[in-house]
C-alpha cells in the first residue's frame, strides 16, 4: 500500500508541477544557504588549521599579552623590549632549534620633501616569512638577509600617508638614509594576526645602522619536538619573566593556542549564521504547509471518493505526508546541489579579496552536513504537512463526496 | 429450511440531523431486508431521505438511532476505521459523478481500492485488467479520466466497485449523468453483476431506471415503503 501512497503523492505532485517547483524552490534556498555556509565556515577551518599546523613547532615570544584572536594585531609593549639576556636564556632551554628576533623602533620616513613619524621593524627573513606571507603582498617581494637600504612597506604608508602612492621601486629616505622600497603589502584592514597596513620592515643590519639601537620587539622560536612546543612556551615565558620581575613581562604564544582561539571564533561565526539560514527553512517549511493546505481544499472531493472507497484516515494522512516530504526532499536534494556550487563560488570571490593566505580556500562539504541537510528537510517535509494531512484524514466521505 | 441472513438488516433506523430546534428527520424508522444476490431500487424525489439511506447503507454515515446489520455485523456504532474497512470489503460504490481519481488511469483507478485493501501488486493488476476487459474498456487501461466520455468513465467505475469483489453493489444515480444509450449499457452491466451473484441496490429517482429492478423501495419524507414489480 505504501507504494501506492507513493504513486499518489508523486502524481498529485506532477499534477501541480509549477506550484511544487515554487514550493520546493524555497527548501532549496534554505538547504543550499545552509550547505554553503557550512561549507565555508569548515572550508576556512581547514584553510587556518593548515596554515598554522605548518607552524606548530612555533613559539612566538613578545612583551605584553601575546598574540590572540581578541587583541588582533594590536600588541602593546608599553615601550618595554626584550633583551639579549633575554634571549640567551631562551637559546638555553633544551630542545629549541632556533631563535630569531624582530626589532622595533620609531623613525621619521621622508618622501618627496614630506616627513612622517613611523615605527620601524628589524626582522630577519626567516622570521618574515612565518610571520608575513608573500601572498599578502599587492606588489613586489619580500626581503633577503643580505638586502641592504631595501624595505617592504604597508598599504597604508604606500597608499594614504603620502600625496604620491610609494610603489616598489620608490625611493624614500628613513632617518636621513636612502632606501627603496622592493615590496608593498596588501590593505589587510580588520583580520591576519597582526596588521601589515602601518609597517616598514628592514633587515636587522639595517635596522641597526639607522637607528643605533636594537630593541628586540619579539622573537620567534622553533623548537626540535612538536609535543614538547607547549611545555617549552611555558619555561620561555618563565625565564623572561624572572629576568624582568614581573608575573606578565611577556609572554610565548604557540601557534596551536591561537589555532584554538581561531577555530573558536570561526565556530560561534558558523552558528550564527546556520541559525539565520535557518530561519528560510522555517518559510520555507510554512510554504510547504501553505501548498499542501491549498492541496486539500482542492482535493477535498478526491479525499471524500477515496474515503468512500475503502481508504482509511491513515491511508489520506500517509498519502498527504509523503507529498509534502517528497517536496521538500526534492528540494533539499536541489539545496545541496546549489549549496555545493554556492559555496565554491563564494570562496572563489572570498579567496581574491580575503586576507593574505586565503586564496587557497576550498568550501569543504561534509557528509555530516549532506545527512543533517537531508534529515532538516525530510523533518520540515513531515513537520508542515501533518496539519493539512490531519485536516484531510477527518474530512467526512458524504459532504466531501458532494462537494463541487 | 436453511435460514439464510439477509445481506442488509435495517432495525428501526433513524437519521437526525442538526439540534435543538432545527431538527430535520431524514429517515424514520427504516426496516428493510436486502438478502443475497437481490436486485433493488429505491426511488423518491429529492428530500425524500433517499440519500441518507444510501450513506448508511454505504456505511458513510451512522444512524442516530437503530440497527444496521451488514453480513450480520453491527455497522451502526462502529468507528471510522472499521466503517472504512467494511466499505472497501463489502460494498462497492458507483456515484452519479463517477469519482474517479483523476490524476490517476482506468488501470490505476481499479488497482487503487485493491490496493486499500491490501491485495498483491501482481494480482492486482491481472484482476483490474480483467475487469476493465468485463466491462469493455480493455482499449482504454492507460486512459486518465478526463480523456474518456462519461459512459466510459461509469465503467471504470463499475469496474473499480467490483475489484475487491463485494457483496453489495450500491449505485447512486449511476446514468444520471450519462445518455440514454450509455444509461442503458451501464445498467445491463450491473444487471449481469447481479446474474452472478452480487446484491445491486440503485438509487434512483427515474421511475424507469427503478422498474428494471427485482425490487422497488419507495422512500417519501422519510418513510419507506415497498411496491413489487
Amino acid at each position: 500500500m505504501f507504494k501506492d501512497n507513493f504513486n499518489l503523492a508523486f502524481k498529485n505532485i506532477k499534477e501541480r508541477l509549477s506550484r511544487s517547483i515554487l514550493t520546493l524552490l524555497g527548501i532549496a534556498i534554505g538547504i543550499m544557504a545552509i550547505i554553503s555556509l557550512m561549507a565555508i565556515g569548515e572550508g576556512m577551518n581547514v584553510a587556518v588549521t593548515g596554515e598554522l599546523s605548518s607552524l606548530s613547532d612555533t613559539i612566538l615570544v613578545n612583551v605584553g599579552d601575546g598574540f590572540s584572536i581578541f587583541s588582533m594585531g594590536s600588541m602593546d609593549n608599553n615601550g618595554e623590549y626584550l633583551t639579549e639576556r633575554d634571549i640567551n636564556d631562551i637559546e638555553r632551554i633544551i630542545g629549541i632549534k632556533e631563535v630569531t628576533t624582530q626589532l622595533t623602533s620609531g623613525g621619521l620616513l621622508r618622501y618627496n620633501g614630506d616627513e612622517v613619524a613611523v615605527t620601524l621593524t628589524g626582522i630577519d627573513s626567516e622570521t618574515m616569512q612565518v610571520q608575513y606571507s608573500v601572498d599578502g603582498l599587492e606588489e613586489g617581494t619580500l626581503l633577503a638577509d643580505n638586502d641592504q637600504n631595501k624595505v617592504v612597506i604597508g598599504s597604508k604608508i604606500a597608499h594614504d600617508y603620502f600625496d604620491n602612492d610609494i610603489n616598489v621601486g620608490g625611493r624614500v629616505h628613513i632617518n636621513d638614509q636612502k632606501f627603496f622600497v622592493i615590496g608593498v603589502f596588501s590593505e589587510e584592514g580588520m583580520g591576519g594576526l597582526t596588521s601589515t597596513d602601518d609597517i616598514i620592515l628592514l633587515t636587522p643590519r639595517d635596522f641597526e645602522k639607522i637607528t643605533g639601537e636594537s630593541n628586540i620587539y619579539s622573537a620567534t622560536v622553533t623548537v626540535y619536538d612538536v609535543n614538547s612546543v607547549e611545555t617549552i612556551a611555558d619555561e620561555i615565558e618563565r625565564a623572561i619573566n624572572e629576568n624582568h620581575g614581573s608575573d606578565d613581562f611577556a609572554s610565548a604564544t604557540t601557534m596551536s593556542s591561537i589555532l584554538e582561539s581561531i577555530q573558536m571564533v570561526l565556530g560561534i561565526i558558523q552558528t550564527v549564521l546556520v541559525a539565520i539560514a535557518s530561519i528560510a527553512l522555517i518559510v520555507a517549511s510554512i510554504g510547504i504547509m501553505n501548498t499542501m493546505l491549498t492541496s486539500v481544499m482542492e482535493r477535498t472531493r478526491e479525499i471524500g471518493i477515496m474515503k468512500a472507497i475503502g481508504a482509511t484516515n491513515k491511508d489520506i494522512m500517509i498519502t498527504f505526508i509523503l507529498e509534502g516530504m517528497l517536496l521538500s526532499i526534492a528540494g533539499g536534494s536541489i539545496g545541496i546541489l546549489l549549496g555545493v556550487l554556492g559555496s565554491r563560488g563564494a570562496t572563489a570571490v572570498l579567496g581574491n579579496m580575503g586576507p593574505p593566505g586565503s586564496g587557497s580556500l576550498e568550501p569543504v562539504i561534509s557528509l555530516s552536513a549532506v545527512i543533517l541537510a537531508v534529515g532538516v528537510s525530510m523533518i520540515v517535509g513531515i513537520f508542515s504537512s501533518l496539519y493539512p494531512a490531519r485536516k484531510a484524514a477527518k474530512m467526512s466521505p458524504i459532504e466531501a463526496v458532494r462537494y463541487e | 429450511m436453511i435460514f439464510i441472513s439477509p445481506v442488509i438488516l435495517t432495525k428501526e433506523i433513524n437519521k437526525v440531523y442538526g439540534t435543538g430546534s432545527v431538527k430535520v428527520e431524514a429517515l424514520k424508522k427504516v426496516n428493510l431486508e436486502i438478502n443475497k444476490g437481490d436486485y433493488i431500487s429505491i426511488i423518491g424525489p429529492s428530500g425524500s431521505g433517499k440519500s441518507t439511506l444510501m450513506n448508511l447503507i454505504g456505511c458513510l454515515d451512522t444512524p442516530t438511532s437503530g440497527k444496521i446489520y451488514i453480513d450480520d455485523i453491527d455497522v451502526s456504532t462502529l468507528k471510522e476505521n472499521h466503517l472504512a474497512k467494511i466499505r472497501r470489503e463489502k460494498i462497492g460504490f458507483i456515484f452519479q459523478k463517477y469519482n474517479l481519481i483523476p490524476t490517476l488511469n482506468a488501470l490505476e483507478n481499479v488497482t487503487l481500492v485493491m490496493g486499500f485493501a491490501g491485495v498483491e501488486s501482481k494480482i492486482r493488476i491481472e484482476r483490474a485488467q480483467e475487469l476493465l476487459n468485463k466491462v469493455g474498456l480493455a482499449h482504454r487501461i492507460n486512459h486518465k479520466p478526463s480523456e474518456m466520455s462519461g459512459g466510459e468513465q461509469q465503467r471504470v467505475a463499475i469496474a473499480r466497485s467490483l475489484a475487491n469483489n463485494p457483496s453489495i453493489i450500491l449505485g447512486d444515480e449511476p446514468t444520471g449523468n450519462v445518455d440514454t444509450k450509455s444509461g442503458n449499457s451501464i445498467m445491463e452491466i450491473l444487471e449481469s453483476i447481479n446474474k452472478n451473484g452480487n446484491t445491486v441496490i440503485i438509487v434512483t429517482h427515474d421511475p424507469k431506471i427503478a422498474k428494471r429492478a427485482k425490487r422497488m423501495i419507495m422512500i417519501q419524507d422519510g418513510i419507506v415503503s415497498e411496491e413489487h414489480v
